[in-house]
C-alpha cells in the first residue's frame, strides 16, 4: 500500500462571528465512557456547550488506542481526542461527597445529562434522574447502558463484542465455515451513542416546547438489533433464520470481486429488482468479455438460479476475466457512468484522496491537544446551510477546564486548591 | 406512560424510499410526528418488493423489510410526473415542517420540489436531502446501496479476518444505524433553530459520511500515524481473552471479553480447570495478550461442550463480560431482556396480519414511543389526506384519480 503524503483538503475555517450553532445555548453534561462519548460530540459540534466530566484519574477512553506515534500515554489516545473534540473537560471524584455536590450544582443549570454508569450506580450516588430533577425539573437525562435500566440482564456486563453477540449482528457477519466476526471499531457502543443523541434531542425539543424533563433509557443491545436489516421479519413471516454469508456473493452479480489492484463491490442485482443486471451485462459485452453473451439467457432473471452456487460460480468466472484486468478506480468510474451500483473496496488511505470527499471538504484539520500536532480528522457528517457544523476546540486535557468551570459555579480558587489536594478534583 | 409523544404536532412530507431514508423518518413517526409517505405506483418503493413476504407470497403490501421501516406512517400516492400531483405535493409541503428525500441530486428538482423551489413558498421549511454522496461534486450522481457504501467508506474492508477476504457486517449497515440517526439528529437540531429564530434550512447529508465519521480512530491511525488500518478479526489490541468461542450445538458460539485480574479470576472460577489456572502463559494481562493464540485454543476446548446460554449466565454471575451469539429467532422468541423491554412490537396489518416491528431502542420515562400503527398499504391514506388535510371534495379527488395524478 502506497502511503501518499497527506494533502489536507481544507483547514477548518473559523465561523463568521455571530453565526449561531443550531444548539447554541444548550448545556450538556457528558459523564460517559468509551466511544459513547460520540453522543456528546454530536451536540458539541452543532454548538452546544458540552462539559466532559471525568474521574480524577481520567476516563477509560484515554487508555484506548490507537495512540499518537504509537506511544501509549493518557494524553495521546487518538480515540479520546476524536470522540471529545469540541468539549470542555472537568475531573471530579464522584465517590466523594463534595464531588457529588459539584455534579448536582452542574446539573442544576444543565439541559441534558448523558451518562453510562451501570444501572443503580447513579442512584447510589444520589445522582439519579429523580434526585436531579428535583433540583431542575427541565433536566433531560439520557442513560446509555448495554442492556437498559431494568430487566433480567440489567446487571450484565458487556464489551462491544458482547453487545454485538446478544444484539444479533455478530451472527450475521463472517464466513459460514468459521466463527462469526465482530464489526470493527466498537459499532455497538457507537450505535448506542447515536440513538442516545436522537432520543435526547427529541426530549429536549419537547422541554423547549413547555414539557418536562424525563429520563431516556437506551439499550445498546436494542440499538444493535436495529441493524438486523430484515432478519427478524424473515423469522416472523417466512420462518427462515438468516445466517452469515461471508465474502461469497449474496446472489449472482452481487458481492465482492477481485480487480487488478484490489476489490470492488458490485450490486448488479440491486435490491428486489434486476434493473442494473442488463446494464452490467451490456458493459461486459461492450468490453468483449468472453461468455458475457450467455448472461442474457432468461435463466439469469430467475431468483432461484441467481441464488444458486452454479449461478454465482458462472457469474464470477465471467466477471473476474473482465475485472482483474481493470483497476478499482476504472471500474468505479465506468460502472457508475453506466448507472451500475459498483464501488471500490477502499482503505482508510484511499479515503484521503477520494475526490468527492475532497470536494466536500470532509476531512478537516485539528490540533492534537497534547502535542499541538495538526491532524486531519473526519469532519462534518452533515452540511447545514444556516447553522453550520463546527469542528470545535481540541479535546480537553485532563482537568483542563476544572478551575474555570468551578469558578463559574462561584467556588473561589482557594477552595479549589483544597479540593485538588484532597483528590476531589483534578 | 402519560405525556404526549415527543414529536407530536410535527409533520413530514416524506419522499424517502428504500432503506436509509425510510428508517430516518420512522424515528419521527414512532415518536409521534405525522409522517406522510409520498409514493407512486409508477415508481414503486423497491423495498415493497423485497423479501421477506408474509408466507413467502410476494405483494406490494406484504414485505416485512418495508413494513418495519414504515411503521406509524401514512401513505399517499402521487404520480409526480403529473402536474396536478406536483401541485398537491407543494400544498402538502406548505402544511409540513420537514421535507425528506434520499434521491440522487436532481430528482426533486426535476419535479420542482428542490430546496430552491420549496423555499419560494415555504421559507421556514427544514429540508433533509440524504443522497449517497451529497448535493454537489464530481461523484454526486453516483448511486449505490448500503453494501456498496460499506465498501466505499472503508467499513467493509476493516471487518473480517486478516487472512481472509473482508466480510463487512453481513448487512447494508449504513442504512440501518449511521444514516438514519445522523439524519434525524441534524433534522431535530434544525427544528430547534427554527423554533428559536423562525428560520428553516437545508441539510445536505451524504450517506457515506456518517459511516466514515464512525471509523474516526481507524482514519486517524492513517492521518496521524501513517498506518493503514487492517482487519483484526475478533482480536482487539492489548486484550485477551477477547473473541468468539464455540459452544455445544450446531453453529452456536459465545463472545467472551475478560480484562483485568478480577474478570480473569471470575473466568477461572467458572471453568474450574486446574491446567488453565496454573499455566504461567496466562498469569497476567500482559502474558495473556502475548499468548493469546494459545489462550484462545485453550478456552475453545473448554467452551466447546458447554451450553452457550448456561455458560453466559455463569460467566456473567462471575462478573465476566460474555454473551451468546444470538440469531434473529433467539432475539425474537427467546431473549428475556428484549421481551422485558417490549422491544418487539406486534401490530395487526390489514394484509400481513399480526406481524413484528422493531420499537425504537430506547424508553422514555414519561412518553410512549412504541410504534402506533403498522406500515401503510400503498396509497392507504390518499383519500384521507386529500380530504382532511388538503381540503379536497370527493368529486375533486375522483377527478384527480381519473386523471392519473393519484397513481
Amino acid at each position: 500500500m502506497e502511503h501518499a503524503v497527506l494533502q489536507p483538503n481544507t483547514l477548518a475555517e473559523p465561523l463568521p462571528s455571530g453565526t449561531p450553532g443550531a444548539l447554541a445555548g444548550l448545556r450538556v453534561i457528558d459523564m460517559t465512557r468509551s466511544c459513547l462519548q460520540y453522543c456528546g460530540k454530536l451536540f458539541a459540534q452543532l454548538g452546544a456547550d458540552v462539559l466532559l466530566v471525568e474521574p480524577v484519574d481520567g476516563c477509560d477512553t484515554r487508555h484506548q488506542g490507537p495512540f499518537l506515534d504509537d506511544v501509549p500515554h493518557a494524553e495521546r489516545s487518538l480515540a479520546f481526542g476524536y470522540f471529545n473534540q469540541g468539549k470542555r473537560g472537568i475531573a471530579i471524584d464522584l465517590a466523594s461527597t463534595e464531588g457529588r455536590q459539584l455534579l448536582r450544582e452542574l446539573a442544576r443549570d444543565a439541559d441534558l445529562l448523558i451518562e453510562s454508569e451501570s444501572p443503580g450506580t447513579m442512584t447510589r450516588h444520589g445522582l439519579d434522574h429523580d434526585s436531579l430533577s428535583a433540583l431542575n425539573p427541565k433536566l433531560v437525562t439520557v442513560s446509555i447502558t448495554p442492556f437498559g435500566q431494568t430487566g433480567p440482564y440489567r446487571d450484565y456486563v458487556a464489551e462491544d463484542i458482547v453487545a454485538l453477540a446478544l444484539g444479533g449482528l455478530l451472527h450475521m457477519a463472517g464466513d459460514p465455515d468459521a466463527a462469526p466476526v465482530a464489526a470493527c471499531g466498537n459499532q455497538a457502543y457507537l450505535a448506542g451513542a447515536q440513538f442516545g443523541a436522537v432520543a435526547a434531542m427529541s426530549a429536549l425539543l419537547q422541554v423547549e416546547s413547555g414539557g418536562s424533563g424525563q429520563q431516556l433509557d437506551v439499550s445498546i443491545q436494542e440499538c444493535v438489533s436495529m441493524a438486523l436489516e430484515n432478519a427478524a421479519q424473515y423469522v416472523d413471516l417466512e420462518g427462515f433464520v438468516r445466517s452469515r454469508n461471508g465474502s461469497r456473493q449474496r446472489q449472482a452479480g452481487s458481492g465482492l470481486f477481485r480487480c487488478a489492484d484490489g476489490m470492488v463491490y458490485l450490486m448488479a442485482d440491486g435490491i428486489a429488482s434486476t434493473r442494473s443486471w442488463d446494464a452490467t451485462v451490456q458493459w461486459l459485452i461492450d468490453e468483449d468479455t468472453p461468455e458475457a453473451q450467455t448472461l442474457r439467457d432468461p435463466v439469469w432473471k430467475l431468483p432461484p438460479f441467481l441464488a444458486s452456487d452454479e449461478g454465482k460460480q458462472r457469474f464470477e468466472t465471467i466477471f473476474l476475466a473482465f475485472s482483474t484486468r481493470r483497476t478499482k478506480a476504472a471500474l468505479y468510474a465506468e460502472g457508475q457512468r453506466r448507472r451500475i451500483p459498483i464501488c471500490p473496496l477502499n482503505t482508510t488511505a484511499d479515503l484521503q484522496v477520494n475526490r468527492q470527499l475532497g470536494h466536500r471538504g470532509f476531512f478537516q484539520e485539528t490540533l492534537h491537544p497534547y502535542t499541538g500536532r495538526r491532524i486531519a480528522v473526519p469532519g462534518a457528517p452533515y452540511l447545514l446551510t444556516e447553522t453550520p457544523w463546527r469542528m470545535g476546540q481540541p479535546a480537553p486535557r485532563l482537568g483542563e477546564h476544572t478551575s474555570a468551570v468551578l469558578s463559574e459555579l462561584g467556588h473561589d480558587q482557594r477552595v479549589q486548591a483544597v479540593w485538588l489536594r484532597a483528590g476531589v478534583i483534578a | 406512560m402519560t405525556a404526549a409523544r415527543p414529536l407530536a404536532g410535527l409533520r413530514i412530507a416524506d419522499f424517502t424510499w428504500i432503506g436509509a431514508g425510510a428508517f430516518a423518518t420512522k424515528i419521527f413517526s414512532d415518536l409521534g410526528a405525522d409522517v406522510i409517505k409520498i409514493e407512486s405506483r409508477a415508481r414503486i418503493d423497491q423495498l415493497r418488493q423485497a423479501r421477506p413476504f408474509r408466507d413467502g407470497v410476494p405483494g406490494l403490501n406484504r414485505s416485512g423489510y418495508f413494513a418495519d421501516r414504515n411503521s406509524s406512517k401514512r401513505s399517499v400516492t402521487l404520480n409526480l410526473n403529473h402536474p396536478r400531483a406536483r401541485e398537491l405535493a407543494r400544498k402538502l409541503i406548505s402544511m409540513s415542517d420537514i421535507v425528506a428525500n434520499n434521491f440522487t441530486p436532481g430528482v426533486m428538482e426535476k419535479f420542482g420540489l428542490g430546496y430552491a423551489d420549496v423555499v419560494q413558498f415555504k421559507p421556514e421549511i427544514v429540508y433533509l436531502a440524504m443522497s449517497m454522496q451529497g448535493q454537489s461534486g464530481p461523484e454526486s450522481r453516483y448511486l449505490g446501496f448500503g453494501l456498496t457504501m460499506g465498501a466505499l467508506t472503508g467499513l467493509h474492508n476493516l471487518c473480517g479476518n486478516p487472512d481472509r477476504n473482508p466480510i463487512g457486517t453481513g448487512t447494508n449497515f449504513p442504512d440501518h444505524v449511521p444514516c438514519p440517526t445522523h439524519a434525524a439528529f441534524a433534522t431535530l437540531a434544525a427544528l430547534r433553530h427554527r423554533r428559536r429564530t423562525g428560520r428553516g434550512q437545508m441539510i445536505d447529508l451524504a450517506q457515506i459520511e456518517p459511516t466514515i465519521a464512525l471509523l474516526g480512530p481507524a482514519v486517524l491511525q492513517f492521518t496521524a500515524n501513517g498506518q493503514v488500518a487492517q482487519r483484526t478479526g475478533n482480536e482487539r489490541e492489548g486484550r485477551a481473552p477477547h473473541g468468539v468461542y464455540p459452544c455445544a450445538g450446531e453453529d452456536r458460539w459465545i463472545a467472551i471479553a475478560a480484562s483485568g485480574s478480577a474478570q480473569w479470576q471470575g473466568l477461572l472460577h467458572v471453568f474450574d480447570d486446574d491446567t488453565l489456572a496454573a499455566d504461567p502463559r496466562f498469569a497476567t494481562d500482559a502474558a495473556r495478550w502475548t499468548n493469546r493464540e494459545a489462550l484462545d485454543q485453550a478456552l475453545a476446548r473448554l467452551t466447546a461442550h458447554r451450553d452457550g446460554a448456561r455458560l453466559m449466565r455463569d460467566l456473567q454471575s462471575a462478573g465476566v463480560p460474555a454473551g451468546m451469539v444470538q440469531h434473529a429467532d433467539d432475539l425474537l422468541r427467546h431473549d428475556p431482556q428484549l421481551a422485558h423491554r417490549e422491544h418487539w412490537s406486534w401490530l395487526d396489518h390489514p394484509e400481513m396480519g399480526r406481524s413484528v416491528y422493531s420499537a425504537l431502542p430506547f424508553r422514555f420515562s414519561a412518553s410512549d414511543t412504541a410504534p402506533t400503527s403498522p406500515a401503510p398499504l400503498i396509497g392507504q391514506h390518499t383519500d384521507e389526506v386529500c380530504h382532511d388535510l388538503l381540503g379536497l371534495s370527493s368529486e375533486e379527488i375522483a377527478g384527480l384519480r381519473a386523471s392519473g395524478a393519484l397513481d
